[in-house]
């Protein structure tokens, strides 16, 4: 949009101080800053509801369609399509909200989260190719589809949420991180089934937790 | 203490409510014009021009980047803005306090 302004319908303004009292100026400054905190702030509540209904539905069909195989042969196909689908839901509407509240806002924080966004989506990718090489080296199904497959990303979403929550200083991301980190390495304890059940209740609860939480935590921030 | 104390540059309604607006964002960020604009509820030629006013007395700065219809206007609280509107909030603060009235959050 051009933003070269037209400056004429500015000439001799009248800028309504006069008329301003100390009662009038609280009152101006509550309203902006509230309104300005609404629109400007990333509400994590509702993008940590959605995660968490991913992970508890995603997890849990995985886990449901390897429940019972004897030998550990990994997740069916459709079950890894409904996480796809549930994991890209949960994406697409934090990606939405953290659009709207950004929109216009550049400089630092804008420049931290394409980092942040850099840091998962590298993790991510190599995850995959260790699962590969893994693969490639010989390891049995149940440590390449079942163990690593599940406890791996939880690993690197936990690790970049703990990191971001340094930078800013964001004691809600601090919990779910820790919590994420905890929740991989202890849910590999479980085996190549249990892992799936662990990753579900606990990464999605925890998720479901933090939105709970999350309002009351950075008040403190 | 009386109103006269209070910044004039900042105590105006709409100076005001761009100041305001600013400072919701973490240091080092800033706001293009036409979001600010939506937020604050001007036409570009009164925004611009309470924005000229804070930009001379140091309050904001204003960056474009671009020209034509691709042209956009960054704008930001600087430091010296920052500090004038917490004396501003602490002035505000102690006149409400001797009028009994509750202060600004």
């Amino acid at each position: 949009m051009n933003e070269d302004v037209d400056m004429k319908d500015g000439a001799g303004l009248d800028d309504g101080a006069a008329g301003l009292d100390a009662q009038g100026a609280a009152a101006i400054m509550q309203e902006a800053g509230e309104r300005a905190r609404r629109e400007l702030r990333v509400s994590h509540p509702v993008i940590f509801i959605a995660a968490g209904v991913a992970w508890l539905l995603g997890y849990g069909a995985i886990w449901l369609s390897v429940r019972g195989q004897h030998p550990y042969q990994g997740p069916a196909p459709e079950a890894a399509v409904i996480q796809v689908v549930l994991v890209g839901f949960a994406v697409a509407i934090a990606a939405s909200i953290i659009s709207r509240a950004t929109s216009g806002v550049g400089g630092l924080s804008m420049v931290q989260r394409r980092v942040s966004i850099l840091a998962f989506a590298s993790g991510i990718v190599a995850v995959l190719v260790l699962e590969a090489a893994i693969d490639h080296a010989g390891a049995s199904r149940s440590v390449v589809f079942g163990v690593y497959q599940a406890a791996a990303p939880v690993l690197v979403a936990g690790v970049v949420y703990a990191v971001n929550s340094a930078v800013r200083l964001n004691w809600t991301l601090l919990g779910l991180g820790l919590w994420l980190i905890a929740v991989a390495a202890g849910g590999a304890f479980a085996g190549p089934v249990g892992v799936w059940a662990v990753t579900a209740l606990a990464g999605g609860l925890g998720y479901l937790l933090m939105a709970a939480l999350g309002p009351a935590l950075d008040r403190h921030r | 203490m009386s109103e006269d104390e209070l910044d004039p540059v900042i105590h105006a309604p709409a100076r005001l409510r761009i100041v305001v607006t600013l400072a919701a964002l973490p240091d080092g960020d800033n706001l293009s014009f036409t979001r600010l604009q939506d937020l604050i509820g001007l036409t570009p030629g009164n925004l611009i021009t309470h924005l000229r006013k804070l930009d001379d007395a140091g309050y904001v700065r204003m960056e474009k980047s671009g020209s034509g219809v691709n042209g956009t206007t960054s704008v930001s609280l600087t430091r010296e803005g920052r500090g004038a509107l917490d004396r501003y909030t602490t002035v505000l603060r102690d006149l409400l306090d001797q009028a009994g009235s509750a202060p600004p959050r």
